[in-house]
């Protein structure tokens, strides 16, 4: 008796191991399988006629094709950590025509992917005494030349390129959020839950394609956000390696950024191009919160002989959100 | 060796009793809450708690700087008494020993729930730069604890010997472990020449240590601009509190153990009085850096100064702010001048005042600071404007300190929470009148 | 026996109507409305260098404008009732696209000394079939530098290739090339003199790299030539000083490149305690071996 049962119930142990076994390599299959059908990139079976440099013509499919613009710098090949020799990247904000459109940080959080609740870029409604004029204050990260985050980073997850950007790498990034605590113009973000940017993964795919780039980078922030890491503007260095200005600077209606080069003197807002020092002495440009020594690369134009009053901005103030999220699936 | 048999007696470690065992569970039952609720933040992303880009630091923090300060207690009062020839901190030693180490293992738990990338520890080591205040940290804590361990364990030596003996009959397994750890301790004068040197020299180490710790901690927030933190009182500010935390948190373990223990006759009224003094000098110490901290800025009431100050003093943080002024700070003054004041009783009231008040005055260093930054805060959820921790925080939160408790009750089970051969020693030297040790 | 005819025959329904489904479906994908492409194409010139065409490619869908990505562009060059392939190109995620030719010769002119070009797209199942053609004459500007009582100035002469003659009275831009848009130098509106021809002063201090500045004269969107640029590269400019701190040891610097203070400074303490610490281990393993 004692026997059969020990048999019944090895025999019982068996089939449970077994249908265990099974289920386990069933469902790490699925998963395995989920995960390539998810990535697979789907040929749109077009094919393209191409001319190959011998004269010759050939059948591409579509899908393979990666968009290279002929006309710019060629040689791309630089550390991502070092940036390029010979620049240094400044904005200028011109504080007079700022009507808070917001237009700016609308295409911000479009090209980045922006899904918290936490812009990266944001419209400050500023008024320093009650006596004083109120006025907009465009923010975006100032790209420090005595970046306070970049001193206490302690994995060198940030870091300061010879180009003057302040660029972080997700990928070191632990988390500790010191960066944050140090930076005196609050503009750092952080990833507190999983960005829902699952929706837009293909088309973040195809952005990272145009550039030429098959993976994540520090120079596409946001391409993707990182659960438990900092982001933040980065000045995009994507679009500046295609000769376009960020997408602030082109977004905006009224002209309010200028962006450029400071070693070449010159700042455009994509329709005045100007001499940097010109600007600056002619509309008395300054920096923010000077006096903490951190040597921002953002230059403020004071905001005089406005065009527009200060009270037709509030129309687009949103105190609570500066991010419209994508409807919820 | 001499026959030690009261002194082992009274103060051998014994078994649990009833009262023992609940607390025993009691405390692993809110570690495991604790450890769920860490698993779900692990899971779910640190958005299970109630930071937000602006309160970007919240309890953990406060609570990894409560245990870094806690851990002062074996430099201020093992070393610093030592070195001041005060004989009697005999019987406190060790319970100090004990709160120290228990206290900065917690401190390096702490710290790393508070990393939104917990899986990337290791590249503070690889990758680390040494211009960071968090390196600095990361350095100074393992040494420190390696430090305290040391100065738990050398003196432990001898006791573990004589405990090797005691349990030799009655407990042949627990008598195996002391022989094991007690080294071969002979009480041979080669051995005791090594011994000596040595506690001498980790005593002396531990107080730059101690010193260094401290320092560190307070630099994480000096080397900032934020208000509130780009003070350059921090370092001495932060040695003075972790002076008053760590008494505090001494006076009131030793309480207890003492009466779990039925310990009258070595941890006396003495004992307490002299303790009640020192915390009342620690605690004076510690509010006049409070008054330069938070009365002087009135004087100039800079405008990011006064706001600052302003939401301590009367508006939403106030009713803590005034607890852990009056309440841990100048209530204990009062009542410690007096005699009455220093019993045993009083004093534990007294100190469990002083421990709370330390344990919120670090959530006032962090918290306030970060609500009120240079760039006003707009685009942002109205509730992150404001900041009080989560379930999950708490849980955690009480979690570390249940762990904490832990350490130190599983520590007081297992080593005699009086040096027993010191005692001894001690009390030989009184018979015979002989210096045996300075 | 019975069972497994029947399963066959279950077997073989079922696959039939999955493609009739199928097919069912492509049906009704033929039958939906197609859109129709604007296609715009502007014709630049940049003298001793190359002919580009920026392609752009726009529909409106639902009342909106959207960029049309990802469709073949083709080229032709038409001449003598001849229409030659130059190649195809493909819109980016904007759209856009720049068709350019190298070799100027390949574009033939028709008898007129007129350029056809055709830009068309044979359509998809989604847009109609487009096309767009640009027509223009060929234009020639010739700019140099020249000093005079040691003031540098740029002057350019245009010219219609066809004809060689000048054009005069036609407004040219004069301006440096700068890293998005360049810099004008000069009068904003330059126009030529009877000899087709303009000059303008080359102001001080404009910063370049290794002193080098690139110079553009720039005759824009003309009807009838299009757009042509001329470059002039000279060592005018003030160079460019790199005052990076990149290369120095600060406190912002990665790892490799500490400040030599918190080097030595910390290392030395940590290792120093660390020694001590060391030291009293091995006391107790002295102490455990006498």
């Amino acid at each position: 008796m004692e026997d059969n049962n020990k048999n019944s119930r090895r025999k019982f142990l068996d089939k449970g191991l077994k249908l265990g076994l099974a289920t386990a390599i069933g469902g790490m299959a699925i998963s395995k399988i989920s995960k390539l059908s998810a990535k697979s990139n789907t040929g749109t079976g077009e094919f393209v006629e191409l001319m190959t440099t011998d004269g010759t013509l050939i059948q591409v499919d579509s899908s393979e094709i990666v968009e290279v613009v002929h006309t710019t710098d060629p040689d791309k090949k630089y550390n991502v950590r070092e940036g390029k020799p010979n620049r240094k990247y400044v904005m200028v904000i011109d504080l007079a025509k700022c009507k808070n459109a917001l237009k700016c940080q609308t295409a911000c959080n479009k090209h980045h992917y922006i899904t918290g609740e936490h812009a990266w870029l944001k419209v400050y409604q500023m008024q320093e005494d009650e006596d004083t004029a109120p006025y907009w204050m465009p923010t975006t990260c100032m790209h420090c030349d005595h970046p306070a985050c970049v001193t206490v980073c302690p994995v060198d997850a940030t870091f300061k390129r010879r180009d003057g950007l302040v660029l972080i790498d997700n990928e070191r990034c632990i988390g500790c959020r010191f960066c944050m605590a140090a930076c005196p113009y609050s503009t750092r973000v952080f990833n507190w839950s999983e960005p829902n940017q699952g929706d837009m993964t293909m088309d973040m795919e195809m952005d990272m394609k145009a550039e030429g780039s098959c993976h994540s980078s520090p120079e596409f922030a946001g391409l993707p956000s990182v659960i438990g890491t900092v982001d933040k503007c980065d000045f995009c260095p994507h679009s500046i390696d295609k000769g376009e200005l960020p997408h602030c600077v082109t977004a905006c209606p009224n002209g309010v950024f200028y962006f450029g080069d400071k070693y070449e003197d010159t700042v455009t807002n994509g329709d005045e191009t100007v001499r940097l020092s010109k600007l600056l002495r002619d509309k008395s440009g300054y920096r923010l919160m000077e006096g903490l020594g951190t040597k921002p690369s953002v230059y403020y134009l004071p905001p005089v002989n406005r065009l527009v009053d200060f009270e037709e901005g509030l129309e687009y103030f949103t105190e609570f959100k500066s991010v419209e999220n994508p409807e919820k699936s | 060796m001499k026959n030690y048999d009261t002194l082992l007696n009274d103060l051998a470690p014994q078994k649990f009793g009833r009262k023992g065992v609940i607390w025993t569970t009691l405390l692993v039952v809110v570690s495991i809450a604790g450890i769920i609720a860490y698993i779900d933040q692990v899971i779910q992303g640190q958005v299970v708690t109630n930071m937000s880009d602006y309160a970007l630091w919240g309890v953990y923090i406060s609570n990894f700087v409560f245990f870094v300060a806690t851990s002062f207690v074996s430099t201020i009062t093992v070393a610093v008494l030592r070195l001041t020839k005060n004989a009697w901190r005999t019987p406190i030693v060790r319970i100090a020993e004990i709160i120290s180490v228990a206290a900065i293992i917690m401190a390096g738990l702490t710290i790393m729930i508070d990393m939104g990338r917990p899986d990337r520890l290791l590249y503070l080591f690889i990758y680390g730069r040494m211009q960071s205040p968090i390196i600095w940290d990361v350095i100074i804590i393992p040494t420190f604890m390696a430090i305290a361990l040391l100065l738990l364990y050398f003196p432990l030596l001898p006791d573990f010997a004589l405990l090797k003996k005691h349990f030799k009959n009655t407990k042949p397994k627990l008598s195996k472990w002391y022989g094991l750890l007690s080294l071969n301790w002979t009480g041979s004068d080669a051995q005791k020449s090594i011994h000596i040197k040595s506690i001498h020299l980790i005593s002396l180490l531990i107080i730059p240590a101690g010193f260094m710790l401290q320092t560190v901690d307070a630099w994480l927030f000096s080397t900032l601009f934020r208000v509130g933190w780009d003070s350059t009182n921090m370092g001495a500010y932060f040695i003075s509190g972790a002076a008053v935390a760590g008494i505090g948190a001494l006076i009131t373990v030793l309480y207890v153990i003492r009466r779990s223990y039925n310990l009258e006759n070595y941890i006396t009224d003495f004992h307490f009085d002299k303790l009640g003094k020192f915390l009342a000098l620690t605690c004076l110490i510690y509010l006049y850096f409070n008054i330069n901290e938070y009365l002087i800025p009135e004087f100039t009431s800079k405008k990011e100064e006064i706001t600052h100050l302003n939401v301590l003093v009367t508006g939403e943080y106030a009713p803590l702010f005034w607890f852990v002024i009056v309440g841990g700070l100048v209530i204990p003054i009062i009542v410690l001048f007096f005699k009455k004041g220093r019993s045993p009783l009083a004093i534990f009231w007294v100190s469990i005042l002083v421990v709370l008040g330390s344990w919120w005055k670090r959530y006032l260093i962090v918290t306030p600071t970060l609500l009120h930054p240079f760039l006003p805060i707009q685009g942002v959820p109205e509730a992150w404007r404001h900041y009080f921790p989560s379930l999950h925080e708490w849980l955690i939160t009480a979690a570390t300190l249940a762990m904490c408790l832990l350490i130190i009750t599983i520590l007081v089970r297992y080593l005699p929470v009086i040096p027993i051969q010191r005692t001894a020693d001690e009390q030989e030297q009184l018979k015979t009148g002989k210096n045996l040790e300075s | 026996m019975k069972k497994t005819i029947n399963y066959r025959f279950v077997f073989l329904i079922i696959i039939s109507g999955f493609f009739l489904s199928i097919n069912v479906q492509n049906l009704y994908a033929q039958e939906t409305k197609k859109n129709t492409i604007r296609l715009k194409a502007d014709y630049i010139k940049t003298m001793n260098k190359e002919i580009a065409f920026n392609l752009r490619a726009s529909s409106k869908v639902d009342g909106s404008n959207i960029d049309v990505a990802n469709i073949e562009l083709t080229v032709f060059n038409e001449y003598n009732d001849d229409s030659v392939k130059l190649g195809s190109t493909i819109t980016d995620s904007e759209g856009k696209s720049t068709f350019v030719v190298n070799d100027l010769n390949l574009i033939k002119p028709d008898s007129t000394g007129l350029y056809n070009i055709l830009v068309s797209f044979k359509g998809n199942d989604a847009y109609k079939r487009a096309s767009k053609s640009v027509t223009y004459k060929d234009a020639t500007i010739e700019a140099k530098i020249i000093t005079k009582d040691s003031v540098n100035y740029i002057t350019a002469t245009l010219k219609d290739t066809a004809t060689d003659s000048v054009l005069s009275d036609q407004i040219l831009n004069v301006q440096v090339q700068r890293l998005f848009r360049p810099l004008r130098i000069g009068p904003e509106f330059n126009s030529t003199d009877e000899s087709g021809t303009i000059i303008v002063p080359i102001e001080e201090g404009i910063p370049g790299v290794d002193g080098m500045l690139t110079f553009e004269v720039v005759l824009k969107d003309n009807d009838d030539y299009g757009t042509v640029k001329a470059q002039v590269t000279a060592a005018l400019g003030t160079p460019v000083v790199d005052e990076s701190t990149f290369d120095e040891r600060t406190m912002w610097s990665p790892r490799n490149k500490t400040p030599l203070f918190l080097l030595i400074v910390p290392n030395l303490i940590t290792l120093g305690i660390w020694g001590i610490i060391i030291y009293l281990i091995l006391n107790l393993v002295k102490i455990k071996k006498s």
